[in-house]
């Protein structure tokens, strides 16, 4: 039988994970339009990572990548496929951070690391590299957790191979 | 022993701590098949997610005015390859693509040029139409060699009429005057007729030169008696 602290604590975790989905959905939505609404720039700012120089795969990642993150988003916030949202936005959110510090320890003359300031192409313009970190570090928490099943709180189908959470 | 043994089969997880064997053990095998079949289930969402969300992402590039084409290249050089980013300085950069380059003192002669006022020179601004509504050198044309097809039928004739073709865009490390001077070469436009003005709107603007704001010949100056 449960106890009324162990019912508490439940729905405090329930609405954590609710306020997490929704925050994190929100999140991807809006830098993902932000990106998607003004492509060429996009193009541009990925392409100063020099990782891909074929320019029909450059410009699928620059056109494609901003509506992924809105559509990843989008499914967060109404609760859709939560978990498989949620392991997509992780993965996103380590190869994003990982290509960040690379580009990162490339503009890295001579200063301290902390007081390098680009635009990543995240969609905030430009950032000092170590808050980028502590942001992304945050994001990847909050994905991680909702992947490891929080924030089933209504969603309009947290599973889609099964009805109901 | 047989009160222990009976007092084993009620607690299988001292049975298990004991023994190394526990009358759970079914159950242990359902909780981890269990857990593969959620981990399956994750990672098959995950890719009806991946390939909806790609499905999307293509029709809402192709549908969006702002899309891009995708087998275009947006960074041409002399090679005709996508370039790298800018790695060497400016200049070198524009000499590398074959173009010829211009500084502000050269630009400012052509600007002044009663050469200009016929349109047998011509300034190009490569930088997108909101930017070059927030000031431009006066009289100069919009051409966004992102966005070709709006402006290449009026601008080509012109400069197909022109003598000079200055062509600038924000300046620093900025490379879109580049790529539009390479656009009009591909169109056909001689080498030799076209500059790269590479201090571009900021050197003009820091200088305090005249701008223009809004339209083409919209009468809206800052500095117009420079």
């Amino acid at each position: 039988m449960k106890t009324l602290q162990s019912i508490k604590n439940g729905c405090a975790a329930e609405m954590a994970g609710l306020l997490a989905r929704g925050f994190l959905g929100a999140v991807f939505v809006c830098l993902g339009l932000s990106k998607a609404l003004h492509p060429v720039e996009f193009l541009k700012l990925i392409r100063q990572y020099d990782a891909v120089h074929t320019p029909w795969l450059l410009n699928s990642i620059a056109a494609a990548l901003p509506w992924f993150e809105v559509v990843c988003g989008a499914l967060l916030l109404a609760g859709i496929a939560v978990r498989g949202s949620a392991l997509l936005v992780t993965g996103f959110l380590v190869l994003f951070t990982w290509m960040v510090v690379h580009r990162a320890l490339a503009l890295q003359l001579g200063i301290p690391f902390c007081a390098i300031k680009f635009d990543c192409g995240c969609g905030a313009g430009e950032v000092f590299i170590c808050r980028k970190l502590l942001e992304n570090a945050g994001l990847i928490l909050l994905s991680t957790w909702l992947l490891a099943g929080r924030g089933r709180k209504f969603c309009l189908r947290y599973r889609l191979t099964q009805h109901g959470a | 022993m047989t009160q222990f043994g009976a007092w084993q089969r009620v607690d299988p997880v001292f049975e298990r701590a004991e023994t190394g064997f526990s009358v759970n053990d079914d159950s242990n095998h359902s909780t981890a098949s269990g857990r593969a079949v959620e981990v399956r289930r994750v990672l098959v969402e995950a890719a009806v997610v991946a390939v909806v969300g790609a499905v999307v992402a293509f029709a809402a590039n192709a549908i969006s005015p702002r899309g891009l084409a995708l087998t275009r290249n947006y960074f041409p050089s002399a090679t005709g390859e996508s370039v790298r980013p800018p790695l060497m300085p400016l200049v070198a950069g524009i000499k590398a693509n074959g173009l010829q380059w211009l500084d502000e003192a050269r630009a400012v002669r052509l600007f002044k040029d009663p050469a200009f006022r016929e349109q047998r020179i011509l300034f190009v601004d490569a930088r997108d139409v909101e930017h070059y509504r927030e000031g431009h050198i006066p009289g100069a044309y919009e051409f966004d060699p992102y966005h070709p097809e709006k402006e290449m039928a009026t601008v080509l004739p012109l400069c197909q009429a022109a003598e000079k073709i200055v062509v600038y865009c924000t300046g620093g490390d900025c490379e879109d005057s580049q790529f539009a001077a390479i656009a009009f070469r591909d169109a056909g436009i001689p080498n030799l007729k076209l500059f790269v003005f590479a201090g571009g709107i900021g050197q003009w603007m820091t200088n305090g030169l005249p701008v223009e704001t809004g339209e083409r010949n919209s009468g809206a100056m800052r500095n117009a008696d420079r």
